[in-house]
């Protein structure tokens, strides 16, 4: 968003006259001035933002009353007195932040012709006239948004619709599916093959493919439980948080660097990240992740100590956010990072955009103004930064254990005490003694560790925000109490305390069972990541620009059944891959497509390409580069230090073998690889990932290094097996997870002899040639893993 | 009555109601090609099918502007730092006059460091071209092409740290993560190459936004633009990655694309018609030309020895930055839409808080031969009259002195300008004051430089939207004005 001045827009679209030309009045000369030389200025200039159907700072110009009476900080002009009123202040540009029409000054003239009429009395046809237009803005139509917007109504439970096919349905779910379905003519695909169900499966449960045991496992099983099992077995692997915490933390506009003008790490981030990694695989209830994250500072604090810094952790979620930290306005800077976790609370909770609000009422969704200053008095009262001042400084909570600090402490006195020796030895002139201490002394220095600190907020003194006009800092309104959004009509507006931020109550009304959005936002995101598509397609705006569900009382019924279960999303996932929709197979439909061309009523299952981590992860998986460690810091930089400063140095190092949830997400410097597969921004929250297919992508997948290496190594591991056939095999299983067919074998033997045998032309000078690559018959088998690791059937799940 | 915009009054410009964007219309089309696509894989491959392919392989195809362009492609000379319009290119007689007495009005409320007294260049200006245009002696070779430039003398901006401003220059906001100009431009216009990327930027700064300066955001990622080397290091490393295989030669990789196109028809003929899969396959075969084709770019071997002397590449002052202006008018010659040049060393180049006099001459004596190069090359080779060539940093300095000899940052007003693309050349549009501290004539906010540039191409600024978090965003957010005066 803009600067406020920037936000008032130009006005020189023509509006016919609205008010019809009364008789004139008094002063016919005056009138006649004013038809002349006032009204098509106003008419030009001004009505479009103070007319008819807008009223900035709720002053309109387009009738006498109006003008007369003014708007938010006054009077617009008392007849009379053209050193008085508003308009003539605000035409004249005379102050800096309050000029208009903003696009451009008056002329002269216009200005001269201004301060006639007002000295003139400000004759106007209407002058007199005993009715006066409703001047307020018209509230009115919010609140028919309100009753209409459809995710504003409470949920609603149904009976389970009836299916004529009622072999069908694994579970309820099924049921809204297939009738949807049946009511269109279509018919479910059938149900996919247990190599394809493993494959899906692994894929989205932990981001990984299925090892090659697993799948040999799997297909023996002929228990009927055996995928509920496998299920299971997956949900329970820590696998599941790492990819599921991945999802949460593009939500969460996830970051270890700041972004934006100054890029410093955020060195502490990745508590926050294995914070959300931790949470999903603990199946932590939803409710609870939501507290946390809003207010796990100020939660009773009847829990251990890590469970308590588990809960300052995840205040991050709050000061991730994108900051300009060298703003020369203090002010403003305080605003945009309210106005950011605004922004972010509103859309990841509640799939809302409160961010227009901060200037003017919310065109298309019921939010206005006094909504959005409600919020942001609670995080005016939340401490974010420790200090304003360039370069500015985020807050960090402490999160040490008593012998940490106790160890902390005893390292201090060490020194302490060093440093008096080193005083004696120096006042003794022991030079010998002095150095020897001097050194001890550096070295207990240089070890001293940092008492770790977590990203995150705290309360600070509690206070109301004014509505800043037109979203400025520098022009006040009235002051507005911390308040919850007044659309919500179905919910108990929570009471806020006067000795605490609010956070905790906004988290617990959020999380009430009568908040219409929280629970049918975060359902629709799961659903969205299983199936490549939300019930509600635009997973991050639940407003009128948004799109209507396609299923809506499913989503209902998924929304009732999460809460009745406890808010368990282990639970949802169960339900949902459990279901015979998700069972599916891809199996194309003629008819279906010509009726239904994006899949929007599931026919089939979606054939979906992996995503940036997941395809990183199954290439050192398969190759057997992959590094399992769980969490830690993978920053090369200190807390606070730049990833890049003026001297464009880049700090920023991608060298690991960890999966792709531990890789530093680095603003404005994002692993490219990530980059080139539609990897979240990282700056901006997002539910709903793009998938694009471009030929970067290829030039990716056929030169890069880190390709080069990960089919070398796979290589190397298949050249450890005897047998040719049993080569191949291992490949397929491992790659796609089935046996290859006797025509790829004979397939692979033809281009692995044309590899083998092509002359080594000429290779780039600055080549680091690998010892192996002198080893034709290492190149053969690496240039056969190759392709097919970057086959359409590799990257694809189905 | 002004009847310039004919669209359904709104509310809010910043909130309009998402009309038929570019986007939207995309999306149809590749639906409409999508039904007749599906419809007739089912039978047979057709032309339809070939279309919708690259339709989404290749999101840059070529796309009609809202109305005739005047230029078809923009190369930006970018001057980090923040280069002093009072020393270069706007020159200030009362300046000269009051050298150190007090500025005689308000400095602004917000400013990024304090300054002084008045500060009067220390350079001469002289009357060059056919207008006289007073040109300051630090640019004696860009002097001979006034004629064909427009400068812009009002430009200002918003933010007074470079990072802000570097933002809000590129992207057009300075607080929030929006896609940058050249990213809108491709998303607008698509590109003519398809084997190259439609929007490239040489040499860029990492620091104060860095990748944001020419990242997509919300755009598809297919409309960032793509970096050759970085500011820190010789021009002479600036490639594109991944355009070549260092290990593999290109007979073994042809023949392992053959294997791989094999494998993935019989895949495709297996999961049944599928769009994506398609795409993907033609992906492989597009990367395979691109790949040929960058390298014969970056290679400078085939230009001849009077090109390198115009450019200034056969001296070391001016070697760096002539190798990249002559790449840039290699990619405009092959059709790339949006060539950034930027000019930095590994410190923020233009911005002399102090020592003004010895920093700002050495770097104009390392930009002006081949800026004056790239001008007459352009010219000579008929490029010059559908490219715009735009100079400028991300703010002016200030008139008043920092210290002793210094200027401060002063986004209140400086210059930048254009040339060729259907431009006035040999016009100066707009002022700032007479001291030169805040635009005053004609100002021109960045929004309006983003507006005109648009319009320029060939787009109208209001009518280039995307559809993100719930309303349409633009790259002029609720402003911007075309400089209609500019225009040729």
């Amino acid at each position: 968003m803009v600067s406020p001045i920037e936000r008032l827009t130009c006005c020189i679209l023509s509006i016919a006259f609205l008010l019809s030309a009364n008789t004139a009045h008094a002063d016919p000369q005056g009138v006649k001035f004013f038809e002349t030389k006032i009204r098509p200025v106003l008419a030009t200039r001004c009505y479009k933002c103070h007319g008819q159907k807008k009223q900035e700072s709720e002053l309109r110009l387009d009738t006498y009353a109006a003008i007369l009476k003014g708007g938010a900080t006054g009077p617009a002009v008392i007849p009379g007195e053209p050193e008085e009123g508003l308009l003539m202040h605000v035409i004249k540009y005379e102050d800096e932040e309050l000029q208009m029409p903003p696009d451009s000054r008056l002329s002269d003239q216009v200005i001269k012709d201004f301060k006639q009429w007002i000295k003139i009395g400000a004759p106007h046809p209407d002058a007199g006239k005993k009715k006066t237009t409703p001047l307020s803005p018209d509230n009115s139509q919010n609140e028919v948004q309100a009753t209409t917007l459809w995710s504003l109504k409470s949920l609603q439970g149904t009976d389970l619709p009836k299916v004529k096919k009622t072999s069908w349905p694994s579970n309820s779910l099924d049921y809204y599916i297939l009738a949807r379905l049946e009511a269109a003519g279509l018919e479910p695909a059938p149900t996919a093959d247990k190599t394809t169900l493993i494959r899906r499966l692994t894929f989205d449960l932990t981001g990984l493919p299925p090892s090659e045991a697993a799948v040999t496992e799997f297909l023996a099983d002929n228990a009927p439980d055996a995928y509920g099992r496998l299920v299971d077995r997956l949900l329970a692997s820590p696998a599941y948080g790492e990819r599921w915490g991945r999802h949460w933390l593009d939500v969460a506009r996830y970051a270890d660097s700041n972004g934006l003008d100054e890029n410093i790490a955020h060195g502490n981030a990745w508590r926050y990240r294995d914070y959300v990694i931790q949470a999903f695989n603990q199946d932590k209830p939803f409710d609870t992740f939501v507290h946390e994250q809003l207010a796990g500072d100020l939660m009773p604090s009847k829990v251990t100590e890590p469970e308590n810094h588990a809960r300052l952790t995840a205040t991050g979620f709050l000061s991730l956010g994108p900051k300009v930290l060298a703003e020369s306005d203090l002010q403003k800077m305080e605003m945009d990072i309210i106005d950011e976790q605004i922004d972010t609370i509103g859309r990841a909770f509640m799939g809302l955009t409160f961010g227009c609000a901060r200037c003017h009422d919310h065109k298309f969704d019921p939010i206005s103004t006094e909504d959005y200053y409600g919020l942001a008095g609670i995080l005016k009262s939340t401490r974010t930064m420790e200090t304003f001042k360039r370069i500015a400084r985020w807050h960090e909570n402490s999160v040490a254990t008593p012998a940490q600090k106790k160890v902390h402490q005893q390292q201090l006195e060490a020194i302490a005490k060093l440093k008096e020796q080193v005083k004696q030895a120096t006042t003794q002139k022991d030079k010998a003694l002095q150095e020897k201490l001097q050194k001890q002394l550096t070295t207990l220095e240089k070890n001293l560790p940092q008492l770790p600190t977590a990203m995150g907020v705290q309360d600070q003194q509690v206070s109301n925000l004014k509505v800043h006009i037109r979203g400025s800092h520098l022009n006040l309104g009235s002051e507005v109490p911390r308040r919850v959004p007044q659309m919500f009509v179905s919910t108990v507006a929570p009471k806020f305390p006067a000795d605490q931020s609010g956070r905790l109550q906004l988290a617990s009304w959020l999380t009430a069972a009568d908040h219409p959005l929280t629970s049918r936002v975060i359902v629709n995101r799961i659903w969205r990541w299983h199936f490549g598509r939300g019930i509600v397609s635009a997973t991050d705006n639940f407003g009128h620009l948004g799109e209507a569900p396609t299923h809506p009382k499913l989503l209902d019924h998924l929304a009732i059944g999460l809460i009745k279960h406890r808010w368990s999303i282990k639970q949802l996932h169960r339900w949902i891959v459990l279901s015979s929709t998700y069972q599916m197979s891809s199996k194309f439909n003629a008819r279906a497509a010509q009726l239904d061309p994006q899949n929007n009523w599931l026919w089939r299952f979606n054939i979906r390409r992996l995503e940036a981590e997941s395809l990183r992860d199954a290439l050192l998986s398969t190759s057997g580069l992959l590094d399992r460690k769980f969490g830690g810091s993978m920053l090369h930089v200190k807390n606070r230090e730049f990833f890049f400063d003026h001297t464009s140095i880049d700090k920023t190092n991608y060298q690991t073998h960890r999966r792709s949830v531990y890789l530093p997400v680095v603003r404005n410097n994002l692993y490219e690889m990530f980059q080139l597969f539609d990897y979240n921004d990282a700056s901006m929250l997002n539910g709903n990932r793009n998938t694009s297919t471009v030929a970067p992508q290829a030039l990716f997948l056929m030169n890069s290094s880190f390709m080069q290496q990960a089919t070398g190594n796979m290589a190397r591991e298949l050249q450890m097996i005897d047998s040719f056939q049993q080569r191949i095999t291992s490949l397929y299983q491992r790659l796609y997870a089935r046996n290859p067919t006797p025509a790829e074998v004979t397939r692979c033997q033809h281009y692995l002899q044309e590899f083998r045998q092509a002359p080594l032309q000429q290779i780039a000078d600055d080549a680091k040639k690998p010892s192996q690559a002198t080893n034709p018959e290492h190149r053969a088998w690496q240039a056969l893993c190759h392709v097919l690791v970057i086959s359409n059937e590799f990257i694809y799940v189905k | 009555m002004p009847t310039k915009r004919t669209k359904q009054p709104t509310n809010c410009l910043h909130c309009q109601q998402p009309g038929m964007s570019r986007r939207a219309m995309l999306q149809q089309s590749a639906l409409g090609f999508g039904n007749l696509a599906l419809a007739s894989l089912v039978a047979d491959q057709s032309l339809a099918a070939d279309k919708t392919i690259n339709r989404r392989l290749n999101p840059l195809a070529p796309l009609q502007p809202h109305f005739t362009p005047r230029a078809k492609r923009v190369i930006f000379l970018f001057m980090k730092g923040g280069p002093s319009h009072v020393d270069t290119f706007e020159y200030k007689p009362k300046l000269q006059r009051d050298d150190g007495k007090e500025l005689p009005f308000k400095k602004p409320r917000v400013t990024f460091a304090d300054t002084g007294k008045l500060l009067g260049s220390p350079w001469k200006f002289k009357p060059a071209g056919e207008m006289g245009i007073p040109v300051s002696e630090l640019f004696p070779n860009v002097a001979q092409c006034v004629d064909d430039i427009c400068f812009l003398h009002s430009v200002h901006g918003t933010n007074s740290a470079h990072g802000g401003a570097l933002l809000k220059l590129h992207t057009g906001s300075d607080n929030f993560v929006r896609p940058s100009m050249g990213s809108w431009v491709t998303y607008g216009l698509g590109t003519e190459n398809q084997n190259l990327p439609g929007f490239v930027t040489i040499c860029p700064t990492l620091a104060h936004g860095g990748v944001k300066n020419w990242g997509s955001a919300f755009l598809p990622a297919h409309y960032q633009g793509t970096p050759l080397g970085v500011a820190s290091q010789p021009s002479t490393n600036a490639k594109v990655k991944y355009a070549k295989n260092r290990w593999t030669s290109t007979n073994v990789q042809r023949r392992q694309l053959d294997m791989l196109n094999e494998i993935n028809r019989e895949h495709l003929a297996q999961a049944g018609p599928e769009l994506d899969l398609e795409a993907r396959i033609s992906s492989f075969e597009l990367a395979f030309r691109m790949q040929m084709e960058m390298p014969q770019i970056e290679d400078l071997s085939s230009e001849t020895k009077e090109t390198f002397s115009l450019y200034g590449i056969d001296q070391k002052v001016t070697e760096d930055f002539g190798r990249q202006c002559l790449l840039a008018r290699r990619f405009a010659e092959k059709g790339v839409r949006f060539i950034q040049v930027t000019h930095s060393d590994s410190m923020v180049q233009w911005d002399q808080h102090s020592n003004l006099q010895e920093g700002h001459t050495k770097n104009a004596l390392e930009v002006d031969r081949p800026i004056a190069g790239l001008l007459k090359d352009l010219k000579a080779r008929g490029l010059l009259q559908d490219t715009l060539v735009m100079w400028g940093g991300e703010f002016g300095r200030t008139p008043t002195a920092q210290g002793s000899n210094g200027r401060d940052h002063n986004p209140e007003g400086f210059t930048m300008w254009f040339a060729g693309g259907g431009v006035k050349p040999g016009f100066r549009y707009g002022a700032t004051d007479e001291y030169g501290y805040y635009a005053e004539k004609n100002k021109m906010h960045v929004h309006d430089l983003h507006a005109t540039l648009l319009h320029l191409l060939g787009l109208d600024h209001e009518l280039l939207t995307y559809q993100y978090a719930g309303r349409d965003f633009r790259l002029t957010d609720v402003s911007g004005d075309v400089a209609t005066e500019i225009l040729a």
